[in-house]
């Protein structure tokens, strides 16, 4: 579908958007014709939207009606989260979040849910957290890192977004499991964390290796090493922290959620045909032209990974005191 | 290089990327004009489009609303008192003012004109100076940061003699107003007396659209009670009146003598923005509100700024303009998004392929080219739609406002609603009005607590971060001699000004 309207030329292309968007093509959906809303707990722009809307382009064809991405960044995130949960519970009000606002949130903030109200539909993808510093930096290496940590206890300093997010975290964890002390600095975002590490107001910093891959691979960044169980593959010659010695894996991941309460048929409508919208030759082509690294898990496997994270989280947030 | 020129202009100056281009600057003048919506929103809701379209079309639309909003914000900063965006706060200062004294269309020209100049100028920075002011850009980091803010927000709280305190205490609501919500150093929640929902923290657009439209709307309804008991009592003063009341439109032209007076403004904001523009997270208000301050130190008639001052229109609207080329510097430089808009034209080179950064340039020599050739003449195209729709807002903005603040609160809210989906964003706004009424009736000056509302995240996460970083030692503060030029440039300006006010009573 997407192939084809490309080859229109401008303002018909505009048209042609509209129309398609209005007209759904599988009528004989479960869902009618009422349009399905991607919820996503941030910003427009980031890496979430983006992601979502690779699904929001090409699923219409697949799954009956028309799918938008709405942006709800209110409450820190929460809002979209609250939003969803207090939606009738036909499948036509999804989430797509990392475990932040849901398994984290559902931890530390006072909310009307727990975690097994969600139910994954689908993963997108998993986001590898990686350290990375500039490349004149002395710290070039996890050993580096960690002999510093140890010579001067408490000094080097460390950039991450949100305290307690997916690139804070694995710090935490890694920190309890080596006994390291480092300097802890929140920032706004990806974007300040990586200007002060390039103009060297910190030593390191963690992202997701999709937004550091051309810096690092054009020399400009040095990524130091991922938590992972494997390689990240945009950045093929960065080692894991296992294979350092540090047994610290704490990858996150972009998910689909329904609510508990939504049928069984319903979810497995809507697995079935945003699986079958993902394998589409246009979302694969759209996936690598984003660098999204779009490798979708059914329901089932979602569950699985999503439970484990819960786990994990829950017992990290316990060992730093942050819940009992 | 050569070659990829050629082909870069015909990219750019294609019929259909002109038409986009235009569609674009006017979808961007008629949102920013509506307060509560902003040219970034539009720009995220059309995203997808870079899905349909060849890459120079798209990025035509989008650069054409950029700007178009950017201007936009300023016809209802100026027509209502209602700043249409964010930067265009410091538009309402004096452009309101100037409108009250009847003389809309001087303000809004005076604003069109700052802001192309501002725009195009921080366009040409963009294209040849990027790689330098990026590097300056870096050498920012929490300590100079917080000296920035801390500079903006002396400058502006001491801007009115005789009310600095005032002032002062606004800019300290405004930062109280802005710690609503989550720590953004230790994650706990705070000031939120146990609403759920203000976790998040209080929104801009709904206090600002709240502080400024929402509290004139009951002030006017007040006043309109008011005339409306007094007429029953006296019932000869009723007399049908005009539509548009005895506004006289030929008295009302910018001439070429006010415009050369604006000049000097014009330049401290081309100046102030681009260089702010360049600095990532610190944002298009932030420019204009330091501009406005700067331009009132420099200015010949100091005691004009804030009664309808051109000059005051004029330094606000080229500092928020001259942000939209350099505000790209970062994100082209080194891939990263110093702002919201450039957090939106990064998600559109991604969604094209096309990774923002150093090599986005070599990579994608046409495009870029062709994305530079759209920047400035969109600004042409702007200067040319603006000038021939001016006069027809000059007329909206003299609708009287009993029929007309209705209809802006209407959008207001709808546009409030809009931006963030959410309705405690829609009472937050009715709050921000209630409290905008009793400021004014008290003579509180409303720039400051704007001004301490925006600059106060930012300059908080600065401030810990560097008592992070200098382990707790506020002598850190001071470790940067671009820190230390700041502190005594605000000092020193301070000082003057008080001084010179002394000597002429």
């Amino acid at each position: 579908m997407i192939l084809n309207t490309s080859k229109l030329k401008g303002p018909a292309a505009a048209i042609a958007m509209t129309l398609m968007a209005l007209s759904p093509i599988g009528s004989a959906s479960p869902l009618g014709n009422d349009p399905i809303r991607l919820v996503i707990p941030f910003g427009p722009g980031g890496g979430s939207d983006i992601t979502a809307r690779v699904l929001s382009a090409t699923a219409p064809e697949f799954c009956g009606p028309r799918i938008d991405v709405v942006s709800m960044s209110g409450a820190a995130g929460l809002e979209a989260v609250n939003f969803v949960r207090n939606a009738p519970a036909n499948g036509h009000t999804l989430l797509v979040s990392d475990y932040g606002p849901v398994v984290t949130s559902g931890f530390v903030d006072s909310v009307s849910w727990n975690h097994d109200d969600w139910q994954p539909v689908m993963n997108f993808t998993e986001w590898l957290p990686t350290v990375y510093t500039r490349p004149d930096h002395p710290i070039q290496s996890i050993e580096d890192w960690v002999a510093a940590a140890r010579a001067n206890p408490g000094t080097v300093t460390f950039g991450h977004a949100a305290p307690l997010g997916l690139v804070h975290l694995p710090l935490i964890l890694f920190e309890a499991e080596t006994g390291l002390e480092n300097i802890h600095v929140p920032t706004s975002g990806g974007g300040e964390t990586r200007s002060l590490i390039m103009g060297g107001h910190l030593d390191l910093g963690m992202t997701l290796p999709a937004s550091i891959a051309a810096e690092v691979a054009s020399g400009q960044l040095t990524a130091i090493g991922v938590f992972s169980d494997e390689r990240s593959s945009v950045l093929p010659d960065t080692p894991t922290f296992r294979e350092a010695g540090y047994e610290v894996s704490l990858p996150a991941w972009l998910m689909v959620f329904a609510t508990r309460d939504v049928p069984k048929e319903t979810i497995e409508h809507l697995q079935d045909c945003f699986m079958e919208a993902l394998a589409s030759p246009t979302a694969i082509a759209m996936s690598n032209r984003i660098n999204a690294g779009i490798t979708p898990l059914n329901s089932a496997d979602s569950t699985v990974l999503y439970q484990a994270t819960v786990e994990s989280i829950g017992t990290i947030l316990r060992s730093i005191g942050e819940i009992n | 290089m050569l070659d990829a020129f050629i082909n870069a202009l015909y990219l750019a100056f294609s019929p259909e990327v002109i038409l986009y281009v235009a569609i674009g600057v006017l979808m961007g003048i008629t949102l920013g004009a509506i307060p509560g919506l902003s040219g970034d929103m539009a720009i995220a809701i059309l995203l997808p489009i870079v899905f349909f379209l060849e890459p120079a079309a798209a990025l035509g639309l989008l650069t054409g609303i950029y700007k178009g909003g950017m201007f936009g914000g300023s016809i209802s900063a100026i027509s209502f008192g209602v700043p249409g965006t964010p930067g265009s706060a410091a538009t309402a200062i004096d452009g309101y003012q100037a409108k009250l004294k009847g003389y809309p269309n001087k303000a809004l020209n005076t604003a069109l004109y700052s802001s192309v100049i501002g725009d195009t100028s921080s366009d040409f920075v963009l294209i040849f100076l990027a790689l330098p002011l990026a590097i300056l850009a870096l050498t920012f980091g929490p300590v100079e940061f917080f000296a920035l803010y801390a500079f903006s927000l002396l400058l502006i709280s001491a801007l009115t003699k005789g009310r600095v305190a005032k002032g002062v205490a606004m800019a300290a609501l405004g930062i109280l107003l802005a710690m609503i919500g989550r720590d953004p150093i230790g994650g706990s929640i705070r000031l939120t007396f146990g609403i759920p929902e203000l976790a998040g923290g209080l929104a801009l657009i709904p206090v600002l659209v709240g502080i400024f439209a929402v509290s004139e709307l009951i002030i006017q309804l007040a006043k309109a009670w008011m005339e409306r008991t007094q007429r029953i009592m006296d019932a000869a003063r009723m007399q049908a009146q005009s539509l548009l009341g005895d506004y006289d439109a030929s008295q009302d032209k910018l001439t070429f003598r006010e415009f050369r007076a604006t000049m000097k403004a014009t330049w401290i904001g081309t100046t102030m923005g681009t260089l702010i523009g360049a600095l990532p997270g610190a944002g298009s208000s932030l420019a204009a509100f330091i501009s406005y301050g700067l331009a009132q130190r420099f200015s010949r008639n100091r005691d004009a700024f804030g009664k309808g001052s051109l000059e005051g229109v004029a330094a606000a609207e080229a500092g928020n303009s001259a942000t939209s080329g350099s505000t790209l510097i970062p994100l082209f430089a080194f891939g990263i998004p110093g702002s919201a808009t450039a957090a939106l034209f990064g998600a559109a080179f991604i969604l094209m392929g096309m990774t923002p950064g150093p090599r986005l340039i070599y990579d994608h020599t046409e495009v870029i080219y062709a994305l530079f050739l759209i920047l400035i003449y969109a600004n042409v195209i702007n200067l040319a739609l603006s000038y021939f729709l001016l006069p027809l807002y000059s007329k909206i903005a003299m609708i009287q406002s009993r029929i007309l603040l209705p209809i802006v609160c209407v959008l207001a809210i709808l546009g409030t609603f809009a931006a963030g989906n959410s309705v405690i964003d829609v009472w937050v706004l009715l709050f921000a009005g209630l409290l905008g009424v009793v400021l004014r009736i008290y003579h509180f000056p409303l720039a400051p607590l704007i001004l301490g509302f925006i600059v106060a995240p930012g300059a908080e996460r600065a401030l810990r971060q560097s008592l992070l970083i200098g382990r707790g030692e506020w002598s850190h503060l001071l470790s940067s001699p671009i820190a230390i030029g700041l502190y005594a440039t605000a000092a020193i300006m301070i000082l003057t000004f008080t001084v010179i006010m002394r000597e002429r009573k």
